[in-house]
């Protein structure tokens, strides 16, 4: 008897346990709302180097409410936590500046679980119940695409980072900042193939690797129903031999049936058209086999993985932004990238380099808050009008001006990077490469 | 012939990966009628912690074997007094391994963020090794999960047929009061067992994390290939589980490399359900652990 209330005791200390783990811990993983450190003290942190702010009236009156989601679970939590991290680091510097309209800014995050209908409930939820001023967009091209529909719906101006399927967004009011232009599918693989032409060596046959993500196949099939085109028939229109074209699950666990497959084909070229770390498991699978090609393209890498994956050095990729000469030329984007290299250290982010992700996220909220001052408002409709007739500065990509008979979007502000001594460098076109650094590829490596 | 031989060894040599991630599953279920989701995050959470001991303390991660083994296997254990505690049975294990499931992965973020996780180059050679016959080569990480899997299940076949603690685990699965009355202690076998489970978890876990980038949300990956293992396998059959990692392997990989990757789980699947409609017992004929 006495053996059985033990017991019980012992099972009741273990379920706090339990419970006690699964909510401690920061508010990452908390539905609920969090706010921003926004209506914290509003003086930098002194572990972090920056130059003071200069003095600035201290914002005041009701907070502006942004409301917004992020991934903070979930498989896309990864590159959540880029974004959730910029817009903290966005929000405090706005405060300690004097706010937006004078008054301090509260971010209303929420975590959509990397779930497009769990993104278009919570903005339903943050505009009809929360009653939020102003919204910003989720990451992911699938909760982007879902949220969008309900920010169109209550005439929101919806600033939004890393959307891919470009062709599907018509909202006269959505403002990417992911500077792709409207047909990434022509112009980016057009920038890798042009780079690779310049060295004078192009490839003479190439393999495709696909991730059936809608925004991979997009990139290298162009849009469905159209004869736009491609990664593949741009390559075929070159004049190189496509002697690989495979497409592979989202969810793929096993890679050594691709990384056999690659190597049968031998391309001079590996264009793999994938996400976060397919590219690093891509890799690793041809080294355990003893293959390497000569040259090899991942489309949207996770940065810091591949840079850590053995085979990885020449791979290259697409940026807006990398840390070094001539982006960092610009004193407020070297001070801007500090505040952030921070954040993702605090946010225990293994890779803090401030790049297209976390760029872009700057510039949405750059976006937002600029058509708010440029209106003098935060009324939707002369927000908007504001972003269209004006364009926005930005710090990290510059001028942007939207182009309204382009669904808003502008160039193809897209550079080609590769990894050379173990770090990332723009290469391509020359003069975005970093000093010294020039596109290394040659079919016969 | 080259891709469809190397589709064939990656597959057998990747299906001993999935018994070594099956194995403890089917234990736990076959013998213990637990069916413990919170398996899938013992493998990852090992995966972690042989991630941040290597990077910790710049060693070799098979050698954190060592530490991460015998961990598990007291918490495997401790779980198992857990489940006795409160009397779960095999709906209720489903419940309560599921929550535990889901607080173990909402930790594992907690401490180590969202972001990928790659044990680096300078410590983790195996993962592009490979030794090269006849024109394939063996991924040396693989062979290694191989040869593990290999030992373990054959160990474990010896240990539940040809020893009283194998007899006393085939009892008590077969009919506990019985077993009771025969002078076993049913409590006490299972706390063994469940620790012996979790313990091949964690190791599936070490070969995970020195396989592959590790992230918070790769276990929910795992559910469906680990499962037609077992399935497959036989509940509680290790050398049918065995089997069943590499028939699962060879045809996953083999319709990979021939139809393409969308084929590989179709082909899984197909299996399970063909298990399921024609040798529910699992593929060696003998059930369980009787």
């Amino acid at each position: 008897m006495r053996t059985q209330r033990r017991r019980r005791y012992l099972v009741v200390i273990l379920v706090l346990a339990l419970i006690a783990a699964a909510c401690g811990g920061d508010d990452t993983t908390d539905t609920t709302d969090t706010t921003a450190p926004a209506d914290t003290e509003t003086t930098v942190p002194s572990d972090t180097e920056t130059t003071e702010p200069e003095e600035m009236e201290e914002p005041s009156g009701e907070p502006i409410r942004i409301g917004g989601t992020l991934a903070l679970t979930g498989f896309l939590a990864a590159t959540g936590a880029i974004h959730q991290a910029v817009g903290e680091v966005f929000v405090e510097r706005l405060n300690e500046q004097g706010g937006l309209l004078g008054r301090p800014v509260e971010w209303v995050l929420l975590d959509d679980e990397s779930a497009p209908d769990q993104s278009a409930a919570a903005y339903e939820r943050l505009i009809t119940e929360d009653e939020v001023d102003l919204v910003i967009g989720p990451y992911g091209t699938g909760n982007i695409t879902s949220a969008m529909a309900v920010a169109e719906r209550y005439g929101y101006v919806f600033p939004h980072h890393t959307a891919s399927l470009t062709y599907a967004y018509n909202y006269a009011c959505h403002f990417s900042s992911w500077s792709t232009g409207l047909h990434p599918n022509i112009t980016n693989p057009n920038l890798i193939y042009d780079a690779l032409e310049s060295t004078g060596t192009p490839p003479e046959t190439i393999g495709f690797v696909v991730n059936e993500f809608p925004g991979t196949m997009f990139i290298a099939y162009g849009q469905d129903g159209t004869d736009e085109g491609g990664a593949v028939s741009l390559a075929e229109d070159r004049g190189w031999d496509v002697v690989l074209d495979l497409t592979f699950p989202t969810a793929t666990s096993d890679w050594a049936p691709i990384a056999a497959q690659i190597r049968d084909a031998d391309p001079d070229f590996l264009y793999i058209a994938g996400l976060g770390v397919n590219a690093s498991n891509i890799i690793t699978a041809m080294q355990a086999i003893d293959y390497s090609p000569a040259g090899m393209f991942s489309q949207w890498p996770a940065p810091g993985p591949l840079l850590q994956t053995e085979g990885a050095d020449g791979i290259m990729s697409v940026t807006i932004f990398e840390e070094h000469p001539p982006f960092t030329d610009n004193p407020d984007a070297v001070e801007v990238s500090g505040l952030i290299n921070d954040a993702l250290a605090d946010a225990g982010i293994p890779y803090t380099k401030v790049e297209t992700q976390a760029a872009a996220s700057w510039t949405a909220w750059e976006y937002l808050t600029q058509a708010a001052e440029g209106a003098g408002s935060l009324d939707q409709q002369a927000m908007c009008d504001w972003l269209l007739e004006n364009g926005a500065d930005t710090l990290f990509q510059g001028h942007i001006e939207f182009r309204p008979d382009e669904q808003n979007y502008f160039e193809d502000l897209s550079k080609l990077k590769q990894v050379q001594d173990g770090d990332w460098w723009v290469v391509y076109p020359e003069e975005f490469a970093a000093p010294d650094r020039s596109l290394i590829y040659s079919p016969d490596e | 012939m080259d891709l469809i031989s190397q589709g064939v060894v990656s597959g057998v040599l990747f299906g001993g990966l999935y018994a070594l991630m099956s194995l403890g599953l089917s234990l736990s279920w076959g013998a213990l009628k637990i069916i413990n989701l919170a398996h899938f995050s013992f493998i990852l959470l090992s995966a972690y912690i042989v991630y941040q001991l290597s990077v910790s303390y710049q060693i070799d991660p098979l050698l954190a074997m060592v530490v991460v083994v015998p961990i598990f296997f007291v918490i495997g254990a401790l779980m198992q007094m857990f489940f006795h505690a409160v009397d779960v049975d095999e709906f209720k294990s489903l419940i309560i391994t599921f929550g535990i499931f889901i607080i173990l992965q909402s930790l594992i973020q907690t401490v180590w963020s969202a972001d990928f996780r790659r044990i680096g180059i300078e410590l983790n050679p195996y993962a592009t090794q490979s030794i090269s016959f006849g024109g394939v080569a063996f991924p040396v990480s693989q062979l290694i999960a191989f040869v593990a899997a290999v030992l373990i299940a054959v160990g474990m076949s010896l240990l539940l047929s040809r020893t009283y603690f194998g007899k006393a685990v085939r009892a008590v699965a077969q009919d506990r009061s019985m077993a009771r009355a025969y002078g076993v202690d049913p409590r006490r076998v299972a706390v063994i067992l469940s620790g012996l489970a979790t313990s091949f978890s964690a190791l599936a876990g070490l070969f995970v994390a020195v396989g592959q980038s590790i992230f918070p949300g790769l276990a929910v990956g795992w559910f469906g290939i680990v499962f037609s293992v077992v399935i497959l396998g036989g509940l509680g059959n290790t050398l049918g589980t065995l089997t069943a990692g590499v028939v699962v392997g060879v045809a996953a990989n083999t319709a990979s490399v021939t139809w393409g990757p969308l084929s590989a789980p179709l082909v899984t699947f197909l299996i399970l359900i063909a298990a399921l409609l024609f040798r529910p017992e699992g593929l060696l004929t003998r059930r369980s652990v009787a």
